[in-house]
């Protein structure tokens, strides 16, 4: 389908780059949608416990990977749930632009074929997978 | 602070944000300090909605075709490396060089603003090698003219040097940086003006994931006080995003040349002491 003012004539490159702009742009949109909808529904579920809307809680010290662990650690714990929520919203949030940048690689290199920008790509996600890993 | 007070302001600055590509820190990290928010927890907080903002507001942008993905990803391998070096740097500095930075930062993206809004978009003829070889070209369609604009990018060699000083302060500040995204987009390498917005909202979400790892793990995150504002700003930014594609650049610009230049000098006068 094409959209008003898009020149029919558009070659093969342009139609597989349109399918990876929806591809990332449906990721972005995902992703940012259920880490909305985890922090709501913490949010929301701590306010029907407690009858209060803001919490008190910190973490420290903790890598994404870290966190991420002992939240479904703490899932044993009932009264700890609505917690649990919202650091998987977090979670979520930060996970989006890193398989953004792993979506892009894989189509880069397997259905584009673009050696140049699937080594650009790597690069990227190599120092985004570094960075999660910092403590 | 409140929770309704947070996701308040979180509102507030998720809508400018998005309207002007610059990410929801802007006024964020001013209003929140203002507030008795210590600042290093305010640029932590920021950074981590500026992902939600930027994400947000780069999905619709991509869809729409505006973006360029290939100029995003070869300036993105600058921008992550420089967003970790200036969190790092935050971390061990003292508050009030933060201060005057973020002002500095602000009226120096005043002044960009200010200093373009006359001049209107001019095609690169002469594409160098470089840029040829990384294939920075594109096209898009335009809701306001109505037309195919078909651009090239010049000068990547200089955009990609400059975008680590960009992510550097982006990670530095807790903000997008996108003012200096976009100036070096529009200036250094001859972007349309919707094409320079839309590609560094796509930049500065992995940009603000590198800063908010380092932040993450010196345990300056507090999940209860991002819940608000990641909810508020992408809220906000929902509704600037589709303002965005309507208006035109220059509606969008005096609208940001006067709340630049009240954050930024509200700011420097904070570091220096004039306002406590």
């Amino acid at each position: 389908m094409r959209r008003k003012g898009e020149d029919p004539n558009r070659s093969a490159t342009m139609q597989t780059e349109s399918m990876m702009e929806k591809l990332v742009g449906y990721i972005l949109l995902v992703g940012v949608l259920a880490s909305i909808v985890l922090i709501a529904a913490g949010v929301v579920w701590h306010y029907a416990a407690t009858g209060r809307l803001g919490l008190k809680y910190s973490i420290s010290g903790m890598n994404l990977f870290q966190f991420v662990v002992k939240d479904f650690a703490t899932a044993t714990h009932p009264p700890l749930r609505p917690r649990l929520f919202i650091n998987l919203g977090i979670a979520t949030l930060m996970l989006t632009p890193y398989v953004r940048v792993l979506a892009s690689m894989l189509y880069f290199g397997f259905a584009e074929r673009n050696a140049k920008y699937t080594v650009f790509t790597a690069l990227v996600f190599s120092v985004l997978t570094y960075s999660l890993f910092l403590r | 602070m409140s929770f309704e007070l947070l996701l308040l302001i979180s509102v507030v600055a998720g809508f400018i944000g998005a309207m002007s590509g610059m990410g929801g820190g802007v006024v964020l990290i001013p209003v929140l300090t203002l507030l008795g928010m210590d600042i290093k927890h305010a640029i932590a907080i920021s950074i981590v909605s500026v992902i939600a903002t930027s994400s947000g507001s780069a999905s619709a942008y991509v869809r729409d075709g505006i973006t360029n993905l290939k100029v995003g990803m070869f300036l993105e391998m600058f921008t992550i490396v420089g967003a970790i070096v200036g969190a790092a740097i935050t971390l061990i500095s003292a508050q009030a060089p933060l201060f005057i930075i973020f002002g500095v930062v602000l009226l120096g993206s005043w002044l960009t603003l200010l200093l373009r809004s006359n001049e209107g978009w001019h095609p690169v003829e002469h594409q160098d090698r470089f840029s040829k070889w990384l294939q920075l070209e594109g096209q898009y369609y335009d809701q306001a003219s109505h037309e195919t604009i078909a651009y090239k990018g010049r000068r990547a060699y200089f955009g990609g040097p400059l975008m680590f000083g960009a992510g550097l302060i982006a990670g530095l500040l807790g903000i997008g940086a996108g003012a200096l995204k976009v100036l070096i987009h529009d200036l250094v390498m001859g972007l349309p003006p919707k094409v320079s917005t839309t590609t560094s909202n796509l930049i500065i979400g992995v940009t603000a994931l590198a800063g908010t790892s380092v932040y993450l793990a010196a345990g300056m995150i507090d999940p209860a006080l991002a819940a608000p504002v990641i909810i508020g700003i992408v809220a906000g930014a929902f509704a600037g995003t589709r303002l965005l594609v309507r208006l035109t650049n220059q509606a969008v610009r005096i609208f940001f040349l006067i709340v630049l230049a009240i954050l930024g000098i509200e700011m420097i006068a904070r570091g220096v002491g004039i306002i406590p």
